[in-house]
């Protein structure tokens, strides 16, 4: 009893002290803003308010925004948009993906889908999303899909064609069937190259849906930023801006980095110190 | 009464033979070299006796309940500690978790794993480290039986003598039986109650040579004569250090 009591205790003892880390890692966030506001700010200084607003006057403006519920709606529409689609192209784009790793005959047949879907630019994606849904959530949903699909798909299928067929061998030799050594051993190996895809879609998903807003007229930050193009106002344009990066770096750091950094703590091990922290 | 019997087994891969008309018998609590030159099909007979690889044709009877199998590369899964490595096994055959972690701690002990060690990344640990991490999930299975791929190929001298001694203890109380893939005639010589050579292009086992004595009695002079005289004398050991690049895939 008391040895397992010890063992939790170790056990939090070291969550809280990767969970203190984590956030010391901050100040090297925080850095990187400062140097990004002082070039802003020397934008700003160069060209003038009416091209570009300082940083001060646009915190300003969100201020007035973060006090204004409507302005919240509009954060959130986006935000559910944005998380919708990104689930949405996650799970279809990972389930093709490791299908097709798994077998070469569609991979072969899939590929060359995939590089067509590259090629059609977004914008052609959201006309015929406005003809088929109008401006409504599956509008968004659907340009989010075509658009990250690929870098999923490939994420998904290259994680699982590059695995380790010894660890393959091993769990047969211990006698793993097919269902398990993919539970165990096949879905953990395509997590090396599946999560940088994911990261990369979860941005993708943002920025699709804040031009497709805009485009189909669809509300949320999108639609914002086209009533800001309309007024000429540049301070709410940038205000707008910075919230939907704000909203991308909260869902990046609740979503995507507790479940990576769980999943790459033997990767972490591995680093030397001065990488380390 | 043998717990591993093959009878006549052939492989072809793409349409080339690797294997034909092997016969060979590992008896309870006995460990059977197997020897043979690069690329003469061992590691495939291993894998087909393992089950891991469906034969072309012959019978393969095994009387065990449970095998385990060592290989060349230790084959951790990166992303588990070495305690999680050792539980591989044992998670697969579906057991309880507090017995599980019974079990990994007395297969730790046994190839003198500290608890230190059993929280460490395969990456943080040495090669000698790696391979007894999967020793351990071998023997955690608690086996009948065990399939040695040239386990210890990629060690150092030293290193390699140790971890021969890990399995002649391991082997010494008679309850496990298994077979030693090597292409070292020393490392046979040492760790294996009988010696089996394999034919060049994999054509029948050449001889089966019965060493005296048990393992862990023979001494290193013993095995020093009796490998030299085997090289010079035995016509079934000519060919053991023939290599043909080439060959191996």
């Amino acid at each position: 009893m008391s040895i397992s009591l010890h063992a939790i205790a170790s056990h939090l003892a070291l969550r809280a002290g990767r969970v203190l880390q984590f956030l010391w890692s901050g100040w090297a966030g925080l850095a990187a803003i400062c140097l990004l506001a002082a070039i802003w700010q020397a934008g700003h200084e160069t060209y003038g308010p009416f091209i570009l607003t300082s940083p001060l006057e646009t915190l300003r403006v969100i201020g007035h925004l973060v006090a204004d519920p409507k302005a919240w709606s509009i954060a959130s529409l986006t935000l559910q948009r944005a998380l919708t689609g990104f689930l949405l192209v996650a799970g279809t784009g990972s389930v093709i993906g490791i299908a097709a790793g798994y077998s070469p005959a569609s991979m072969r047949l899939v590929t060359p889908l995939i590089t067509v879907l590259m090629g059609v630019p977004p914008i052609a994606w959201i006309v015929l999303a406005m003809i088929w849904f109008g401006g409504s959530d599956a509008t968004v949903r659907t340009v989010i899909l075509v658009s990250a699909l690929p870098v999923v798909f490939l994420g998904a299928a290259r994680g699982i064609t590059t695995r380790d067929r010894l660890l393959d061998r091993m769990a047969e030799a211990f006698g793993a069937g097919p269902i398990r050594r993919f539970l165990t051993i096949g879905l953990r190996q395509t997590t090396t190259t599946l999560f940088p895809a994911l990261a990369l879609a979860l941005g993708t998903s943002f920025k699709v849906a804040v031009m497709a807003e805009l485009l189909a007229n669809a509300g949320g930050i999108g639609g914002a930023l086209a009533d800001a193009r309309v007024n000429l106002d540049i301070a709410q344009a940038l205000a707008w801006v910075v919230i939907a990066v704000i909203l991308l770096i909260a869902v990046e750091y609740t979503l995507v980095q507790p479940v990576k950094s769980e999943i790459d703590r033997w990767r972490h091990a591995a680093q030397p110190w001065g990488v380390k922290r | 009464m043998s717990v591993l019997s093959l009878k006549n087994v052939s492989h072809a891969y793409l349409g080339r033979t690797i294997l034909d008309g092997i016969d060979l018998d590992v008896a309870c609590g006995e460990i059977v070299a197997l020897v043979g030159p690069s690329g003469c099909g061992k590691s495939t007979l291993a894998h087909i006796a393992a089950g891991l690889t469906e034969p072309k044709s012959g019978r393969i009877t095994r009387t065990y309940k449970r095998h385990a199998m060592v290989f060349q590369d230790p084959a951790l899964m990166p992303w588990a500690t070495a305690a999680g490595n050792i539980d591989y096994g044992l998670r697969l055959a579906g057991m309880g978790r507090a017995a599980r972690q019974e079990y990994v701690m007395a297969a730790a002990a046994q190839v003198a794993l500290v608890p230190d060690d059993m929280e460490k990344f395969p990456i943080e640990l040495s090669g000698g480290m790696r391979q007894r991490v999967a020793i351990a999930r071998a023997l955690a299975v608690k086996p009948e039986f065990i399939f040695f791929d040239e386990p210890f190929t990629a060690l150092d001298v030293a290193l390699r003598r140790r971890m021969q001694n890990l399995v002649m203890d391991i082997c010494i109380d008679g309850r496990l039986s298994g077979l030693f893939i090597t292409h070292d005639l020393y490392e046979a010589a040492r760790v294996a109650h009988r010696i089996a050579v394999l034919d060049t292009r994999g054509n029948g086992v050449l001889g089966m040579r019965t060493m005296a004595g048990t393992p862990a009695q023979r001494s290193d002079a013993a095995i020093f004569d009796w490998v030299q005289t085997a090289l010079e004398q035995d016509t079934a050991f000519r060919h053991i250090h023939d290599v043909d690049e080439r060959q191996l895939a």
